[in-house]
């Protein structure tokens, strides 16, 4: 088939000149059609062969006549004899020669006709013969088709027909087979395929062949070219994706067994290609392992690569196992020194991409520790500046969802918003190259998972649900980032049933979350006991949480663990207790700068000191916290602000003037309705229904008789419709 | 393949001898084409033979004419593969006649109008387009319609690949079943079912066949019983002297024993009988890699390659000579190859594990040592292997475990002992290690064999010094006067006979105001009746 499509290819670069020369003297081919049949013919070359009547429609699309004269062409040669072919070649070359040649010798044309002539003029009696077989059963196979939609109504060959059908019947069970083995891909189609197929994995897994066919051609074309190595590292690529650690090792050591021995054929000085394919096969089967979550398999491997890298002086390979060494090591313990050591070699021995990316897990690690928030901006600007410089644009991506990340940590939602836009609105780079967009790397996961949960906590559930949707078609359920978009999903889902009420469907999810993360998993068991009024158990809870946490210095759960446990306090009205857990709270979350948590705990401070009879001051750290929580904060902590604003108010007017008492209830009133906004937002009735009475009652001490009875009647509905526990009231702040 | 073939052009033969008296009207009617196109047929003209049997309506032309169609088409695939258009197409050469044989055989199967040959071809054809088990079923059927067609049986055996499969077949009961069985043993590694059945096929009256005998040689060879093998190998060389079958084996054997006169003589004498022959090439690599000219034993294996690319043990051995020639990714190359063309020999796995080794890759090697164990797992010598890995790793529980294990299965070069005797003096763990050097020198003294084993002197070393901790003096001086009998403990033995003298001496005339030290072991110390027979 191989040599049919270039028969064809070579008729189509013939073909305009001859046509331009002989039959159409005065119409000569505008050039930038030749060059777009250029262009339409590279694709069939690359790909398997495309039947005759595909490749004439590609023809006829940038240039009618030219198809009809190719089809003519052929059918001369296929329909006649050997001769014809022969005499083909012969013409075509002629057309070099001449004091006005057709074709230019360097031309792209000339090129390529001169490689073919070359090989044609090669070959021996026997294999011209298989080569005009072949054209002329590619040729055939095209006619026989067209033929079979044509003969449908002509039954006078009946008996042919009869003898198709059987046939055709008996081949249903081998059809299967047939289309597996229907690849005898040259060397250039195998390997455009297998870069093309590893490079779809890599950045959008899911327009890549599913697992189970593409294993089906790997395994096609490793049958027929069984030295072809790197099918056998992409058939390991692809045993990653379904999981199969057995499957996966085998593919990878056999894809080494046969690396090394190209690299010891290829070099001349020997020992140099294949030292260097051993030192990175070790390394790789330890990627493999830490892969699989088998750490200590993948160390044993990593000093192994270590060792043999040492041993014959390869920094580079070195710096690589270093990094490796890091992200093990990580798994156990915290180890800045380690990173520090890899940034520095590396960008001693010039590998920005390790650099930058130990840069990169060095401002995560120091993110987490409470370094200044200032600093590690600037280190990821200066990375950033490198990546841009190298053009690396995978490392762009990660420094913009660590960006993102890191906002996020901090509390500060717009900005985390507005980088997270920025990913997902700018272009790859690699677009321009290969033009595939780089999709299904972990950033965009991460990034859209946090805009999910943004939109989720603004109230837009739509919106949430809507990139969740995108996120489970962008990252199937058994893909490797697909964890992350689950952990969210069930977040937002949990975070919506609490705000509901509907515990029950909160304690569900625990299990989900729990799989996916264990931490995160207990702290929600514990709010949903303590939603459930079992506070004794969700205190014990809490508390083997805190040390788990203050053991792996996971400050942001800590700081969250202690405010559920104040909050325990002061539900069971132990609002002293409650007090020194809620400062050191504040204390932890102003060291590590984590804003947000900093001002919820603001609000629950003042919510004590509310209880404990001191409203003023309630008011005055209030007005520290209120405006990041309106800033930044989710909607319903933003309603809860500002009712806990409103009740101060209240408190603190009691001992006013009555000039005064009135301006104080008649700001907390409207304090509430900026609350009730909010809470309508994330349709929160509970709360709802807790301003509405509180109104009423403002609007009763002010006399103010409409205003009071319409929010009496709207407290009315709500309270029809909630299950009817006894009004906390003043009691509860969230 | 070409020993199907020769198999086959035999039975062809025999049939075509009875077939010049027709036994059916319709036979008499082809007898003329037939005889014509089986001297075509003989002359390897296959396509001139088919094209005279055409119209023949009798079975037996029948078959014919397909076979010789079938046979035509694998020339003209081999031609093919000669002079492809480039390198690309190696590999996709196909026997273009396949399909459309098994159209027309698969028709005429459905009209139940084949006998025990048409089966037999069907079933051919079937395996050559991968229709593993559609193949298999008419096999067994082919086997169950002419049972005594050795072919149908023979295919069979190469498409069964574990036992379970085998006991799913209804195979026909027949006194060929019994041979089937017992190949098919052989190949499962169930070698001592396979004994038991040639036993009875020779107790039925067989007993002057030299295919059983050479299979039972076989049989011992491959549970590594040389000397049984060796001496049926030398028995079946009397009866059968220009035999060349098997005789790769023998030289495997001739091998491992370095026996190199016997080795040489064989190698000249199948030279003599055809030099031309896959198991020929062997011999004579073996021959020179025994001569330790490896780069001529690669050569000849090299052709005994060539002759038939998918003779396996060319392959491995070739790997062999390779890494005695230090040139590892060679023997990478050979070792993988041979994984190819079979998944189950274990010899390349485990030829692999020990190239990564040479490598310094311990980890690396593991995998291949594990799939060379699972594919024998009571053999030691990978057991071994992965237990030196471990050590290396300093994975020494895992070690222990498997140097137990290879004692427990059995230990053919019996250093498992010794190994985990040391590992357990490296943990100090002195009472394991000398159970494990007494129960080692026990195994070396009770097979008999007065080898110069070197780690035998270091057993007993530690043992005298292990027994003069724990004050066992009479204990501690036989194993020092056994020092004295090695060049290099001799010293070491010596100066603790003097110091046993010396503190027994003392013993006795302080024994009252020093307290005796409890031994730590009790079980050890009536270990020189263990000695006492030699």
């Amino acid at each position: 088939m191989c040599g049919s499509i270039f028969i064809a290819s070579q008729l189509i670069c013939k073909k305009p000149n001859r046509t331009g020369a002989n039959s159409l003297p005065g119409v000569l081919r505008p050039p930038q059609a030749n060059a777009r049949i250029r262009a339409r013919i590279k694709t069939p070359r690359f790909g398997p062969d495309m039947p005759l009547s595909r490749l004439l429609k590609a023809i006829e699309e940038s240039c009618s006549h030219l198809a009809s004269s190719v089809h003519i062409r052929l059918k001369l040669m296929a329909e006649g004899e050997l001769k014809d072919m022969e005499q083909f070649f012969d013409d075509l070359s002629d057309s070099f020669t001449g004091t006005e040649p057709e074709v230019h010798k360097t031309s792209v044309v000339g090129l390529f006709l001169r490689h073919m002539i070359l090989a044609y003029n090669k070959l021996s009696f026997s294999q011209v013969y298989k080569l005009y077989t072949a054209l002329q059963q590619y040729f055939q196979n095209d006619e026989k088709k067209n033929g079979i939609d044509e003969s449908d109504m002509e039954l006078t060959n009946t008996e042919e027909l009869e003898g198709k059908m059987e046939k055709e019947e008996l081949d249903v069970p081998l059809r299967e087979e047939e289309i597996s083995c229907s690849g005898p891909l040259s060397q250039k189609q195998a390997e455009y395929f297998l870069s093309q197929q590893a490079s779809l994995l890599k950045n959008d897994e899911t327009k890549a062949l599913t697992p189970a066919s593409l294993q089906k051609e790997l395994n096609n074309l490793l049958k027929f070219n069984p030295d072809f190595a790197e099918a056998h590292y992409l058939s390991y690529l692809n045993s990653l994706r379904v999981q199969d650690v057995f499957s996966s090792t085998h593919s990878l050591l056999h894809y080494f067994d046969r690396l090394i021995l190209t690299g010891a054929e290829s070099k001349s000085n020997g020992d140099e290609g294949y030292g260097r394919s051993l030192r990175y096969a070790a390394l790789n089967l330890a990627a493999l392992h830490c892969r699989f979550g088998h750490y200590q398999q993948a160390e044993l491997a990593l000093q192994e690569a270590i060792r043999i890298a040492q041993e014959s002086n390869d920094h580079v390979c070195l710096q690589h196992c270093l990094s490796w060494l890091y992200i093990l090591e990580q798994k156990i313990f915290d180890s800045c020194v380690l990173l520090e050591h890899s940034v520095n070699k590396s960008l001693h021995f010039g590998l920005p991409y390790l650099a930058s990316l130990g840069i990169q897990s060095l401002v995560q690690q120091r993110a987490f520790a409470g370094k200044a928030a200032n600093k590690l901006m600037d280190a990821l600007k200066d990375s950033d500046l490198l990546h841009w410089k190298h053009s690396l644009s995978e490392l762009i991506d990660i420094s913009i969802a660590q960006k993102t990340a890191i906002w996020r940590l901090y509390g500060r939602s717009t900005m985390a918003l507005q980088q997270a836009q920025t990913l997902l609105s700018m272009n790859s780079l690699e677009a321009v190259n290969v033009g595939v967009q780089q999709n299904n790397t972990e950033s965009f996961a991460v990034v859209l998972c946090h805009l999910a949960e943004l939109h989720a906590e603004q109230g837009y559930f739509a919106a949430a649900s809507e990139i969740l949707k995108h996120l489970k078609e962008r990252f199937p359920p058994n893909s490797q980032h697909a964890q992350l978009w689950m952990l969210f999903d069930q977040k937002i889902q949990f975070e919506r049933a609490m705000n509901d009420g509907r515990y029950h469907i909160a304690d569900s999810l625990v299990a989900g979350i729990t799989a996916l993360n264990s931490i995160e998993g207990i702290y929600r068991k514990a709010i949903v006991l303590k939603a459930q009024n079992q506070m004794s158990e969700a205190h014990k809870l809490l508390q083997k949480l805190l040390i788990h946490c203050q053991k792996i210095k996971n400050t942001e759960m800590v700081i969250s663990v202690l405010l559920s446990i104040a909050e325990l306090y002061w539900r069971s009205s132990c609002h002293t207790i409650a007090l020194p857990v809620l400062l050191q709270a504040l204390a932890l979350s102003r060291e590590y700068s984590l804003q947000y948590l900093a001002s919820e705990t603001v609000l629950n401070l003042a919510f004590s000191q509310l209880i404990l009879g001191i409203p003023e001051q309630a008011l005055n750290i209030l007005h520290t916290a209120i405006e990041p929580v309106l800033a930044h904060g989710a909607v319903l902590d933003k309603g809860c602000a500002m009712f806990l604003v409103a009740k101060c108010q209240v408190a603190s007017a009691a001992s006013y003037a009555p000039q005064k008492k009135i301006e104080a209830l008649e700001s907390a009133i409207l304090n509430l309705n900026e609350a009730k906004t909010y809470f309508a937002k994330v349709d929160s009735k509970e709360q709802l229904r807790d301003v509405l009475y509180f109104q009423a009652r403002l609007f009763h001490a002010l006399g103010k008789t409409h205003e009071r009875n319409k929010c009496a009647m709207l407290f009315r509905q709500l309270h029809q419709e909630l299950p009817a526990h006894g009004v906390p009231l003043i009691n509860a702040f969230k | 393949e070409l020993q199907e073939q020769v198999l086959q052009f035999c039975l062809l033969a025999g049939t075509a001898g009875c077939f010049l008296i027709p036994s059916t009207a319709e036979d008499a009617r082809d007898l003329d084409a037939y005889t014509l196109a089986k001297s075509y047929f003989d002359l390897k003209e296959y396509d001139r033979a088919a094209y005279f049997l055409r119209g023949c309506k009798s079975q037996k032309a029948y078959f014919l004419y397909m076979y010789s169609r079938y046979l035509s088409g694998e020339k003209k695939k081999d031609d093919e593969t000669v002079d492809s258009l480039g390198p690309l197409e190696k590999g996709q050469v196909k026997n273009e006649a396949l399909r459309e044989l098994r159209v027309e055989l698969s028709k005429k199967h459905k009209a139940r109008e084949l006998d025990g040959f048409g089966l037999y071809l069907y079933g051919v054809v079937l395996r050559k387009l991968d229709l593993v088990k559609e193949a298999i079923d008419v096999f067994v059927e082919a086997a169950h319609v002419l049972p005594l067609h050795w072919g149908a049986w023979l295919e069979l055996c190469n498409l069964i690949t574990d036992k379970e499969m085998l006991k799913f077949l209804s195979l026909p009961d027949t006194w060929m079943k019994e041979f089937f069985l017992a190949h098919i043993y052989t190949e499962l590694q169930l070698i001592e079912e396979a004994l038991q059945k040639y036993q009875s096929l020779i107790d039925a009256g067989f007993s002057k066949s030299t295919y059983i005998i050479s299979q039972i040689a076989v049989a011992y060879h491959n549970i590594r019983d040389i000397d049984k093998a060796l001496s049926i190998f030398n028995e079946l060389r009397k009866q059968d002297p220009y035999r060349i079958e098997n005789m790769d084996t023998f030289s495997n054997l001739l091998y491992v024993r370095s026996m190199k006169p016997e080795l040489s003589y064989l190698a000249h004498n199948l030279c003599e009988i055809d030099k031309y022959r896959v198991e020929t090439c062997c011999v004579i690599g073996n021959y020179y890699s025994l001569r330790s000219q490896h780069e001529k034993a690669a050569l000849y294996f090299q052709r005994a390659l060539k002759l038939n690319p998918r003779y396996l043990g060319a392959w491995t051995l070739m790997g062999h000579e390779y890494m005695e020639m230090k040139n590892t990714s060679a023997a990478i190359q050979a070792y993988r190859h041979a994984i190819e063309v079979n998944k189950r020999d274990y010899r390349a796995w485990y030829g692999l594990g020990q190239t990564y080794e040479i490598l310094k890759m311990p980890f690396y090697c593991l995998y291949y040592y594990r799939r060379a164990h699972q594919l024998r797992p009571n053999d030691s010598r990978m057991l071994v292997a992965l237990g030196e890995c471990y050590e290396k790793l300093n994975q020494l529980v895992e070690a222990k475990k498997c140097y137990w294990r290879a004692y427990a299965v059995g230990d053919v070069e019996k250093m498992a002992l010794v190994k985990l005797a040391k590992l357990h003096e490296q943990l100090n763990e002195s009472e394991q290690a000398a159970q494990c050097y007494i129960k080692y020198i026990q195994d070396i003294y009770s097979c008999g064999e007065i080898v110069e084993h070197l780690e035998v002197s270091t057993a007993f070393r530690y043992l005298a010094q292990y027994y003069f901790k724990c004050k066992l003096w009479d204990e501690a001086s036989a194993c020092a006067q056994k020092c004295c009998a090695f060049n290099d403990t001799r010293e070491e033995g010596k100066a603790l006979l003097r110091q046993i003298l010396q503190l027994r001496n003392q013993g006795e005339t302080s024994s009252t105001d020093i307290p005796y030290v409890t031994p730590v072991c009790h079980s050890v110390c009536g270990s020189d009746r263990y000695f006492g027979f030699q």
